[in-house]
């Protein structure tokens, strides 16, 4: 038994030693990603820890963006490692990240537009039966099956995020607030294991960031691991316990968002005389 | 009598172009492959069904292509469906590797052209220019049939075909596999992000599009007894194009009812226009002209078509009932 384990109880931030899950959820080592002549990512190293709500903040042009869609596969990586819960993920093509259990939402909502709201959470469970064209002409009952369940989430999941009213309606025609709503819905329909947010509170009233920050917040509650880009300090100060401050493509700080107000450089690239106002942007 | 005939004939195209439609509907208003290469597909899908039926070319007869082999219509008809998939399968390893939308369109409206040269200036394999003649009706030897009363067995079994295909369309678009499609064709980003694999799903649409395409030319050589290379020019592009777009991109119903306006009513009424002499050409000029003020009315004020893409409603799910 490890010296510093608690009787009874468990190693600090750690995974039970008998316990062979990793504890970091998601593992960015070296990261490196260039456009051209522009050193987006420039060997950013972070982790995340399995059940938390981390937030990755920095200034505009700090490669935030670009490390999340490095991270899911939007685009691959000139250098540096990718490990979910330990598995080396790097340069994986989206789909297969999104197969291994980590969903992410965009920094303007895309929603499916000519899909109607319900259709949007329908679409969203992967390995669906009835996407298989065999399946279609061979086996109509076990998709009428599987599809029952998935309606009967998606209603739930709807109804939960205040859209059940609307899910007979084309995604496009929803307000920018719902959109971001169906977004998070959609993600929450996926259920991952873990939870990419880019920007999420991005052009929405404070209302609905209370709103949003409560939906992360259940969502961190049944297991997810998220990891938010947000502009929106005040948010992540109240819901994430672990901050990571990049710039110039490289992780600056880790911390909490109190101890982050106290690190110099972190105050001299980023916070600068937003402190008192609470953002930065 | 002859009446009799020619409305039998519409009848046929209308049957036709309806798999056709539906070929070019599933790829395009389904997956939002914008498959300008289409009558490709269909060209493919005529020349092997005709030339396995018809058998090897006789010695004199100055013809020359392949895969002459006797075969029965139906099992040739078959063929011809899976070599279009066989195109569709080629294409689609060129063009959704790596890319999207408009350079897609480019790429396969290339492929279409070399194809069309390559048909055209390689005699050997489907005889160039002078195409396929000659070929064999189907159920002649079967029912003793005429010229004429071969027009109505055919159109019977054309109407077999056209209601099963619509059968399995219908019930592919109302699939989940069906949402996947136009999860892909609304944003590849975001289904991608959801775990969809792209790709995949978008050769799914491809090939299930070049069977029908496949099908489809292949009861147009039956019914026609030839095939050539100015079957499947420019203009046939365009009434598949504006059948589908005019009758509601998505729909198979507006498929179908394109099929019964373009192709049927917009092609064929003006060749009862008097004739000119002096401008034989004139007629066929009509008919393009036409199309595309209808095309341009269509896509002006109701630019979904005339029966727009049906929003999907689970309430009979809901209400435990099947929807298959």
């Amino acid at each position: 038994m490890p010296a510093d384990e608690v009787p009874g109880g468990q190693l600090a931030g750690a995974a039970r030693p008998n316990q062979p899950a990793p504890a970091d959820a998601l593992h960015c080592v070296g990261l490196r990603k260039a456009f051209g002549g522009v050193q987006a990512v420039d060997g950013a190293t972070f982790v995340v820890p399995a059940g938390s709500i981390s937030a990755l903040i920095g200034p505009n042009g700090a490669g935030k963006s670009t490390a999340v869609n490095v991270i899911a596969g939007a685009v691959s990586p000139d250098g540096g490692k990718v490990r979910l819960f330990g598995h080396d993920i790097t340069g994986w093509p989206a789909h297969r990240v999104a197969g291994a259990g980590l969903v992410r939402t965009f920094q303007l909502s895309r929603e499916l537009g000519r899909l109607t709201v319900l259709e949007n959470l329908m679409v969203t469970p992967r390995g669906q039966l009835g996407e298989s064209l065999w399946n279609v002409f061979f086996r109509p009952s076990a998709i009428r099956r599987q599809e029952r369940q998935y309606l009967a989430r998606a209603l739930d999941i709807l109804a939960v995020f205040g859209l059940y009213e609307l899910r007979d309606h084309y995604a496009g025609q929803l307000s920018g607030g719902q959109k971001r709503l169906l977004e998070l819905a959609r993600a929450v329909m996926a259920e991952p294991r873990v939870l990419l947010l880019d920007e999420p509170m991005a052009g929405i009233n404070p209302a609905l960031v209370a709103q949003i920050a409560g939906h992360i917040e259940g969502l961190r509650a049944s297991g997810v691991t998220v990891l938010m880009v947000e502009h929106n300090l005040n948010v992540v100060e109240s819901v994430c316990e672990r901050v990571i401050v990049m710039a110039e493509g490289r992780t600056l700080a880790v911390g909490t968002m109190a101890e982050l107000r106290a690190h110099p450089e972190v105050v001299r690239a980023y916070l600068g005389g937003a402190l008192s106002a609470g953002t930065a942007r | 009598m002859q009446v009799v005939y020619y409305a039998f004939t519409l009848v046929f195209f209308f049957f036709a172009y309806s798999v056709l439609n539906w070929g070019l509907n599933i790829q395009f208003g389904g997956a939002g492959i914008l498959n300008f290469a289409y009558i490709a597909f269909v060209a493919v899908g005529a020349y092997v069904a005709g030339a396995l039926t018809a058998g090897p070319p006789a010695p004199g007869s100055g013809q020359s292509y392949v895969l002459g082999a006797h075969l029965p219509f139906m099992i040739a008809l078959l063929c011809g469906g899976l070599a279009s998939c066989g195109l569709g399968l080629f294409a689609g390893f060129i063009a959704f590797r790596r890319l999207r939308s408009d350079y897609l369109a480019i790429v396969l409206i290339s492929l279409s052209l070399v194809a069309y040269d390559f048909v055209t200036n390689y005699v050997p394999l489907f005889d160039g220019p002078d195409g396929l003649s000659g070929i064999p009706e189907p159920f002649s030897g079967a029912f003793n049939l005429n010229a004429n009363s071969f027009i109505f067995v055919f159109d019977a079994f054309s109407a077999v075909v056209m209601v099963a295909m619509w059968a399995a369309m219908s019930r592919l678009t109302r699939s989940p596999l069906g949402r996947a499609l136009r999860a892909v064709r609304e944003d590849q980003d975001v289904a991608k992000a959801l775990g969809k694999n792209v790709f995949r799903l978008q050769m799914t649409a491809m090939l299930v599009g070049s069977f029908y395409a496949g099908i489809g030319g292949g009861l147009i050589v039956f019914f026609s007894g030839a095939f050539n290379t100015s079957s499947w020019t420019t203009p046939e592009t365009f009434v598949v194009f504006a059948a589908v777009i005019i009758g509601g991109l998505g729909n198979n119903a507006g498929a179908v009812l394109g099929s019964l306006l373009v192709p049927v009513i917009f092609v064929e009424l003006p060749k009862f226009l008097p004739q000119l002499a002096s401008q034989p050409a004139l007629v066929p000029e009509i008919d393009n002209m036409l199309i595309g003020a209808l095309l341009i009315a269509v896509l002006w004020f109701r630019p979904q078509g005339a029966l727009p893409e049906r929003k999907a409603t689970f309430d009979d799910l809901m209400a435990g009932q099947a929807r298959w």
